[in-house]
């Protein structure tokens, strides 16, 4: 391994240096794309007022029974693509759109890095409870490359997962040429972005890609090492974006039909796919059932925090004190409690997974640390503005 | 055969009445002082009172509540959540409960429990304990409302409970709470086969067979309810008629 480059996360994620929190929530105004409007309240609290208030949801149930009556098969074949992990969220979704709207869900999972127990028994105990599932697992040996070079590279070594989890279920949409694929929430609007995309239900397939690509294209990789034929299995071909056009393909957002309440869901696939929350509150955060079924999740995580100051935690209850579950006093409480704990339970498996020692890991994290964010202090990184202190 | 105490188990999350599933994705159901009101006059034998969330935020929010409580509910009534200190125990039973509900404390400190089993009573000192099984006949003690394994075996944990003090043994399946499954007979029969004093099953109930299942097969001394009760699939009332039609000696409210 080279010398690694010290990145200016102000500059690629055009962050402002002046930190502020939302007035509403526990996020920051460095959560890349987040708004904050002029009184201080941020874009994911404005849109979760307007989930509450600015939506008729019985109208938007009616453009969901709308849109299935136009896609449902007559002979039972499949008719809608959901990409799904057996996590609460995926359950919710294909067994809704079975049981409620009498559609054939094929169910398409794309395969963690490394599978928690947890993980693996949720996705058998979902396709024991009634659904037909494609498991699509990367080669081994070049999703660990890959990873490697994108934890070094775009600071965030489950981009790899990201990149199959958009790109998969497409494919197996064009080769079963089944048009609807739906996804849970539009996280574009429900964790901050503009309330101008608040009421979209759908998005071309180059738009929903590009922002959760974050603009790094399975593509660019071929520097590493890692042949143009093996990436191509990351992302779509211009063939197969052809073939999304020919077929009309569509993407749908489930958020935009039915109200998005995470801790619903829970209850929801509790009750009818027999999913169940991990053992242990998830490192980094007081949460037990969501992001659950891949070890190096965590490191996911924690490369937002060292990037932007704020990790799982902060963005865990910054979404229940949106859905009402906690207030602020609390959320600010599990944020310092919790917040940047580091992902120690699978550190090693982690180091080995990536072939990497744990001075390269270090020099990684620190090429990655918001330089606005940190400030060193007796021999420790220490965040300059963490929530509990805003005034 | 032992008389069985119904207790009702109000989880309280800040101001609100709140319930789970495993311990986790908490909702809102009410107010705890309305459902614990109503508990009382379908003559539930006792009330627990736990801040599930106290140690997870370092708090505790539930005295405004007990004092609320205490001037209309004349059965026994147990607090938990985040009591740390022998003084903390006697704030909580001033304002008018009969027992306090350690666990995290307890498991930092466990002489803890005797300090406040020596001067209040042991009556008075309920060991709450939140189990996860690890395996088949073990099981691990948590902490946090389900969040921190801590590493201790539970049997063994609560034989050192008992010798250093506990008077009772609030003992909750982390794995069946909230599921409506049923208890985990098998964590209760062996708890209640390797101490003596008294355990209150909690954590799975959701019919009236499981009720019978961990009094007969487990030997559970009382057991306590929550979701059952919440969600209005079952009243005291009904569960008595059903305990008395099986021979199961509770109290005969009237």
């Amino acid at each position: 391994m080279g010398q690694i480059e010290k990145k200016s996360i102000k500059d690629i994620y055009k962050l402002s240096s002046n930190i502020k929190f939302c007035k509403s929530c526990v996020i920051s105004n460095q959560r890349p794309r987040i708004l904050f409007d002029k009184d201080g309240v941020c874009s994911a609290c404005r849109f979760a007022e307007h989930k509450r208030k600015g939506i008729d949801w019985n109208e938007r149930q009616n453009e969901l029974s709308l849109l299935c009556d136009q896609h449902r098969s007559k002979d039972g074949d499949y008719d809608v693509i959901v990409p799904g992990s057996g996590g609460k969220d995926s359950n919710y979704v294909a067994h809704f759109l079975k049981e409620k709207h009498n559609m054939h869900p094929l169910v398409v999972t794309w395969a963690p890095h490394i599978y928690t127990e947890i993980g693996k028994q949720n996705l058998t105990s979902f396709v024991d409870s009634g659904f037909d599932n494609i498991l699509i697992t990367p080669n081994g040996i070049i999703h660990r490359k890959l990873t490697k070079a994108a934890f070094i590279e775009m600071g965030d070594p489950f981009q790899p997962f990201i990149f199959g989890q958009y790109s998969a279920p497409f494919r197996v949409a064009i080769q079963y040429k089944i048009p609807l694929v739906f996804y849970g929430e539009d996280g574009e609007v429900e964790y901050g972005g503009a309330m101008e995309n608040a009421d979209r239900a759908s998005l071309s397939y180059e738009d929903f890609i590009s922002n959760r690509f974050s603009s790094v294209f399975p593509s660019s990789f071929e520097k590493y090492g890692i042949k143009k034929k093996d990436l191509e299995k990351y992302e779509l071909s211009s063939n197969e974006l052809s073939e999304i056009k020919k077929l009309k393909i569509e993407q749908h957002f489930f958020s935009y039909y039915r109200k998005w309440i995470p801790q619903e869901n829970y209850y929801y696939s509790v009750e009818n796919t027999g999913f169940e929350a991990n053992p242990v509150r998830n490192e980094g955060t007081f949460s037990k059932y969501a992001s659950l079924d891949d070890k190096l999740d965590g490191f996911h995580f924690y490369l937002a925090y060292i990037k932007f100051g704020h990790g799982r935690c902060q963005s865990d209850a910054a979404h229940e004190i949106r859905d009402g579950h906690i207030t602020r006093e609390e959320g600010v409480a599990l944020v310092k409690k919790y917040d940047g704990e580091f992902p120690k339970k699978y550190y090693q498996e982690f180091l080995d997974y990536c072939s990497i020692s744990e001075q390269e890991f270090n020099e990684i994290i620190d090429s990655w640390r918001g330089e606005h964010i940190w400030k060193y202090k007796n021999s420790k990184w220490i965040l300059k503005h963490p929530v509990w202190l805003d005034k | 055969m032992k008389r069985i105490r119904l207790i009702a188990r109000l989880d309280i999350k800040g101001e609100n009445l709140i319930k789970g599933i495993h311990l986790e994705g908490l909702r809102v159901i009410g107010s705890p002082s309305e459902y614990a009101r109503k508990y009382y006059t379908q003559g539930a034998d006792e009330l627990i009172f736990m801040d599930t969330v106290a140690s997870l935020y370092g708090r505790n929010h539930l005295s405004e509540i007990i004092k609320l409580v205490a001037k209309y509910i004349f059965i026994p009534m147990t607090v938990g959540g985040g009591i740390r200190s022998l003084e903390n125990a006697i704030d909580i039973l001033r304002l008018g409960a009969d027992k306090v509900a350690i666990n995290t404390a307890a498991v930092a400190r466990p002489n803890l429990i005797s300090e406040i089993s020596n001067s209040l009573g042991s009556q008075a000192m309920v060991l709450s304990v939140e189990a996860k099984k690890i395996s088949d006949n073990k099981w691990e003690v948590y902490t946090e409302n389900g969040r921190e394994s801590s590493g201790i075996d539970v049997i063994e944990w609560l034989i050192e409970a008992e010798n250093l003090g506990a008077g009772e043994v609030l003992l909750t399946s982390v794995d069946f709470e909230g599921t409506r499954k049923g208890f985990d007979l098998n964590l209760i029969k062996t708890a209640t086969d390797s101490i003596s004093i008294p355990i209150i099953a909690s954590g799975g109930m959701g019919e009236f067979q499981h009720f019978h299942k961990v009094v007969s097969e487990a030997n559970a001394d009382a057991v306590a309810m929550a979701d059952i009760l919440h969600y209005d699939r079952m009243t005291f009332k009904k569960i008595r008629e059903e305990s008395i039609s099986h021979g199961i000696n509770v109290r005969k409210y009237v």
